[in-house]
This record gives structure tokens, C-alpha cells and sequence, in this order.
């Protein structure tokens, strides 16, 4: 059966998913460098100490690219889906956001931040366990596998890589829990199937597959 | 009860307080102007009513709730009550809670306050009385519901070797009361949205009711019924509506113009009987501190019985015998601003300075109909757990009574208490915190 949904929550699903995507791969992607800094020698964002790309990067709360301002619109959106995804789904995004702050104070924050990629897996987890109805599943799904390709292909990731996570995606926009434009599918289809992928386009095709992704983040 | 040693019992306070975060159990507060997320303490140590004791509640509980919803229908038709002398007109008409446009309107199975908040306090000489009645949108519920849950998970043994009355029934009940009143469609649960105190509770109930969290943006009248819209537009009637909006940002053409989160028209629909509003617009007129003191004449009136329990002695300087009461013993009372709720507008006779006296007694004479006095009540003084260990503090009960075809008392309740040990407010929004309410079941 499906899910009677208000557009505000399918709107509100779909930036869930994406924003937990967000904070995962950009927090996987900052204790690489973080790491990289250690050893001295890197600079990140302008950043020359590892304390200082970690204030910024990850931590500043003002700054909308950061990893902790992608958690609370993931919170912002899950704290008005609990009757939607249920409140043991609900919980790991909370947890979430508590072991980020735990973080922030942190000397050695890489521990304390696996913590939130801990539960950001185990929020997908439950989501995918907990979650009756399929539609609802589908669109945090789509969401993630939505920004994977954006991140992806603004991270520099391989090729290959991005094939892979193309191929995921189109596997759920298969699923049509959301509507989507089938134009911009069918070019962001054509571009991964080039030998160097353009970067640029990929990412303005996929920011156009759902029409009402530029809502609510 | 717990027969707990001191680290068992901080063991247990810490975890049952970590879930509670962790399941985002908070209250939204306003502070200068700023939205903030707090957490609602919560005790370790419950509050025990004893089962023949919880009857004797119930029993005068359920009387009070019929009284007041048959009070609500009266005037709101006949006003019986007040030609026959027995509650004075001033005290209908000049109140926030009445609403004209409720005159001659019938809701659903004649029912007005499905889901009742009564505060009650246990005096030191064991009395109960009761503080207040709540037949608006009283909250609070979800926190004893979900605690429950949690305190079972921390310490089962408490709950194998005592009989507790399980109140983790509270959904069911709520739906059932929902579901009574329903016209034909969907339950919705209407909230103002995230920014709200209680949106906690109205997004908690709604996932254990399994009824639509919904904000006005969700909602259409059509055709003079009322439709949940949609992602795809697509149109479901709906049936009942739990509001947890007040009557004056419920329908922006009947009531506040302004209301920027109410339903155009569903006031118009459901003066048409096309849909269930729980609970019934104009219910103000029943709750009102000075309404509060014909309750008990009340139930005399309409039951023909003589009240179970008992109010605060309460005093209307209205009445010029009572005025002179009051400004003789006015060191001994407690007066409370009726337009004022959350423990705001109360005033301790004692606390305050020579000159907010004779300011205070000047407004009092000027606005009568705007105060009550009452005795204080010697609260019996309940234990709470505290930097390693047990101290007294003051704390209320908030019982709630749900109403189908009859009054329904949920054998449970929020129990607060005030943290500071000199104050008698017990209110979330001014520090208080909550305990587990155990009543038992034989």
C-alpha cells in the first residue's frame, strides 16, 4: 500500500536522504585529509592546520557547506517525519547530532566522529528495516543515491566510481516513488557513458532529475 | 517501592534520562525571542498511587469531566445553568474561552472535551484537590508514555515485582476517542508545526495513533468538507481532527484574521457536522480560573450528585463577601490572574513587598473579575533524586479523562514537580521536571 504523503514530506524524505548522504561521504572524505594533514605539508580550504579545516570543514555551524550544517537539515527534516519513519529510525539521527557535538569538543575528533557515521549507517539500516511502506523507503533512497552522484562528481571521485553510483541510482528512480524528468535522465545517462566524464554536466543533469529537489534544503 | 540502592538509582536516572534524549524527547521554549530544544527532566523515583485511591480519583474525575461537558452544552444552548442562578453571567461572557459563534452548535455525539487534562495536588493530610481543569489542548501525555517504555527497558524487575497498572494503552484510547467522533474519512493530528512547545508530543502521538501529522498547508475545505491534499494532489476527506491549535488560530475568517496557521472555513463545516474538531471550539468557557469555582455547584446542578473531589478553597473578590476575605487574609493566600496560564500570573500573598502589595490590591479592585484567590495548599512534598540523593519537592498531577460514549480515566498521568525546593510552580516551562506515575493495580 502506498504511503498518503503531504508534499512537504515527500519533499522532506527526499532531503533526508540526501543530507545523511551528505554527512556521511563528506565525513569520510574529511578524516582522509584530516589524516593527510597530520604529517604536515597539506593545505585543505585554505586551511594550514588540521584544527583549523576541522573548525571550518566540519564544525562551523554558520557555514552551509560544512558537515555539521548538512546534520541539522538532516535533523531538521527527520525531527518532522517521526510519524512518518518512526522514532527508532528517528533516534540515530538524534544520536547523530549528539555524538557531532561530543566531537566539536573533542582533542582527537576522528573517534568521536566515526560515532556519527556509525549512526547514520545504522539511521539507512533501520530506515530500510523499520519502514513499512515502500514508497517512504524509496524516496530517502533516492535522495541518497541522488547526492552520491553529486558528490561524486564534485569530489573528484573516479570514473568508475561514478558509473557505479549512476547505476545504483537509476535502479531506484526505476522504483518511481517520485516523479522525475526523463530528459535530464536520459542525458545524465549519455555522459557516464562517455570515456572522461564530463563533471560539470553530470551534476547540472542530476540536480534536474526531481523537479521539486530545489524545495525545502 | 524500588528498594534501590543509591548507585542503582543513579544507574537508572542517568539511562532513562540518555533515552529519553535519545529519542528527542524534549519541549520547545522561547527565550528572548529564540526557539530552543530542551530536554524535560525526568525523576527516577515514581509517584505511587495506591489502586483504591486511583478509584476514588476516578470516580471523581469522571463525575467532573461529565459535569463540565454538560455545563459547555448548556451554554452553549439553553444557558439553563445561568437563568437558574447557579453560575453568574459575568463570568461566561467576559472570559477569553467564550466564543458566540459556537451558540446553538452541536459537535458529534454531543461531545465537547474528548480529551481532558485535570490538575490535581495530594495535600499533606492526604486530601486531593483539584487545581485546575484543562479542556483545551492539554498536553503531556507522550512524556509518561514514552518514559514508561523506557523505565520497563532500564529496570523490569521494579515492573515484575510490583502490579502496575500498564499505561502504555494511551494511543489506543486516543484513537478510539478519535475514531468515535470521526464523520467519515481520515484522523489528522494538527499541529502548528516544528516550532511549537509540545511538537514532541503531537508528532509522538501521531506515529503511536497512526493518525496524519498534518499543518494547515495539508488541508483544504472543499464543498463544505474538509480534504488532506496530497503530494500528487490527489484529495482524502478527513473526519477527525485532534487540533492542537487554539481556538483563535483555528480558522482565520471565523476567528483571528491574522491566523497564518489555521483552515479557512473548517469552522463552517463543522458547525455543519461534516467534521469532528477535538476538542470543541469554545471549550475556553469551562476552563476558566473563574469558572473553576462552580464546579463543584456544577455537578450538583446537572448530576444531582454531590462532588467526589474537591476544589482549592477558592475565593471570587468579584463577590464583595469574598473581596473582604481576601484583602483580610491576603498574606495567607495565593491569587492567580485568570487570563494567564503555565504558571504565569500567580502571586503568593506572603512573597510579596509593602509597596507590590498596595499596587497589586489597587489592580484587584479595579478588575475584579480578573482574579481568584486561593488557600495554599500544604502539597504533600514527594521525593525526587538529586546530586546522589532523595529531597522532597513540590509536584502536581495532570490526569487525563478521555470521552467517547463515557468518561475515560487513563491510569496514569504526568506527575511534575518543581525543581527549586522553595517553589510550588511545577511547570516544564519554568524548570520543572516529570516522574513516572505508577497506580496500582490491585
Amino acid at each position: 500500500m502506498m504511503a498518503i504523503l503531504s508534499l512537504e514530506n515527500t519533499s522532506r524524505l527526499f532531503w533526508l536522504g540526501r543530507y545523511s548522504e551528505r554527512v556521511y561521504t563528506t565525513l569520510r572524505f574529511f578524516a582522509e585529509q584530516f589524516d593527510a594533514m597530520i604529517d604536515g605539508g597539506k593545505n585543505f580550504f585554505d586551511c594550514t592546520t588540521k584544527e583549523d579545516f576541522a573548525k571550518k570543514y566540519c564544525f562551523d555551524e554558520n557555514n552551509p557547506n560544512s558537515i555539521y550544517f548538512a546534520l541539522i537539515k538532516a535533523y531538521d527534516n527527520a525531527i518532522e517525519l517521526r510519524e512518518e519513519i518512526g522514532s527508532d529510525t528517528f533516534s540515530y539521527i538524534q544520536m547523530a547530532v549528539y555524538e557531532m557535538n561530543k566531537a566539536k569538543k573533542s582533542a582527537a575528533p576522528l573517534l568521536q566522529l566515526q560515532k556519527v557515521v556509525d549512526n547514520i549507517a545504522a539511521f539507512w539500516g533501520m530506515a530500510d528495516d523499520k519502514i513499512d511502506d515502500e514508497q517512504i523507503r524509496s524516496i530517502i533512497k533516492l535522495g541518497k543515491r541522488i547526492e552520491r552522484v553529486d558528490l561524486y562528481s564534485r569530489m573528484g571521485a573516479m570514473d568508475s566510481d561514478i558509473k557505479r553510483e549512476v547505476a545504483r541510482m537509476n535502479y531506484r528512480i526505476a522504483k518511481k516513488s517520485l516523479n522525475f524528468n526523463s530528459e535530464h535522465f536520459e542525458k545524465l545517462n549519455e555522459l557516464v557513458k562517455e570515456e572522461n566524464i564530463n563533471r560539470q554536466a553530470l551534476i547540472t543533469e542530476v540536480e534536474s532529475l526531481i523537479e521539486f529537489s530545489s524545495l525545502m534544503n | 517501592m524500588m528498594n534501590l540502592s543509591e548507585h542503582e538509582l543513579r544507574e537508572h536516572y542517568e539511562s532513562v534520562n540518555e533515552q529519553l534524549a535519545r529519542y528527542g524527547v524534549k519541549f520547545g521554549i522561547y527565550k528572548n525571542g529564540v526557539f530552543h530544544e530542551q530536554l524535560f527532566p525526568f525523576d527516577m523515583i515514581p509517584r505511587v498511587i495506591e489502586h483504591d485511591e486511583f478509584k476514588y480519583l476516578e470516580r471523581g474525575l469522571k463525575q467532573r469531566v461529565k459535569a463540565l461537558n454538560e455545563f459547555i452544552k448548556d451554554i452553549y444552548s439553553d444557558r439553563k445553568i445561568i437563568s437558574d442562578g447557579v453560575v453568574a453571567e459575568e463570568f461566561i461572557y467576559s472570559g477569553s474561552g467564550y466564543l458566540v459563534q459556537c451558540d446553538g452548535i452541536l459537535p458529534p455525539e454531543n461531545i465537547y472535551s474528548h480529551i481532558s487534562g485535570i490538575d490535581l495536588v495530594q495535600g499533606k493530610n492526604g486530601s486531593w484537590y483539584i487545581l485546575e481543569d484543562n479542556l483545551r489542548i492539554p498536553s503531556g501525555a507522550s512524556y509518561p508514555m514514552i518514559a514508561r517504555d523506557l523505565c520497563r527497558k532500564s529496570f523490569p524487575e521494579a515492573f515484575e515485582k510490583n502490579h502496575i497498572e500498564d499505561n502504555r494503552n494511551y494511543a489506543e484510547l486516543l484513537r478510539s476517542t478519535m475514531d468515535y467522533v470521526n464523520t467519515g474519512g481520515l484522523t489528522v493530528i494538527l499541529t502548528p508545526g516544528r516550532f511549537n512547545a509540545a511538537y514532541f508530543e503531537h508528532s509522538y502521538l501521531a506515529e503511536q495513533t497512526g493518525a496524519r501529522l498534518v499543518t494547515c498547508e495539508d488541508l483544504k475545505v472543499e464543498n463544505d468538507y474538509l480534504y488532506f491534499i496530497d503530494y500528487s494532489g490527489k484529495k482524502e476527506k478527513v473526519g477527525a481532527v485532534y487540533r492542537r491549535i487554539s481556538d483563535e488560530y483555528l480558522d482565520p475568517v471565523n476567528f483571528n484574521r491574522e491566523s497564518l496557521i489555521g483552515i479557512p472555513h473548517i469552522f463552517d463545516i463543522y458547525s455543519k457536522g461534516n467534521v469532528a474538531l477535538i476538542n470543541a471550539p469554545g471549550n475556553g468557557v469551562a476552563d476558566d480560573k473563574g469558572i473553576y469555582y462552580f464546579v463543584p455547584a456544577m455537578i450538583k446542578y446537572y448530576l444531582g450528585e454531590e462532588p467526589i473531589l474537591n476544589n482549592a478553597p477558592t475565593y471570587l473578590p468579584y463577590y464583595e463577601e469574598d473581596m473582604e476575605y481576601v484583602l483580610e487574609n491576603f498574606d495567607s493566600l495565593v491569587l492567580k490572574d485568570v487570563a494567564e496560564a503555565g504558571g504565569y500570573g500567580v502571586v503568593f500573598g506572603n512573597k510579596m513587598t509593602k509597596h507590590e502589595k498596595e499596587n497589586f490590591i489597587a489592580h484587584l479592585k479595579s478588575e475584579p473579575r480578573r482574579f481568584i484567590a486561593q488557600e495554599v495548599i500544604d502539597f504533600l512534598d514527594i521525593d525526587i533524586y538529586e546530586n546522589g540523593n532523595a529531597v522532597p519537592r513540590k509536584a502536581d498531577l495532570r490526569a487525563f479523562v478521555l470521552m467517547a460514549d463515557e468518561p475515560l480515566v487513563w491510569k496514569s498521568g504526568l506527575t511534575r514537580f518543581s525543581r527549586n525546593p522553595d517553589s510550588f510552580i511545577v511547570n516544564s516551562s519554568q524548570g520543572g521536571g516529570f516522574k513516572d506515575t505508577w497506580v496500582m493495580a490491585e
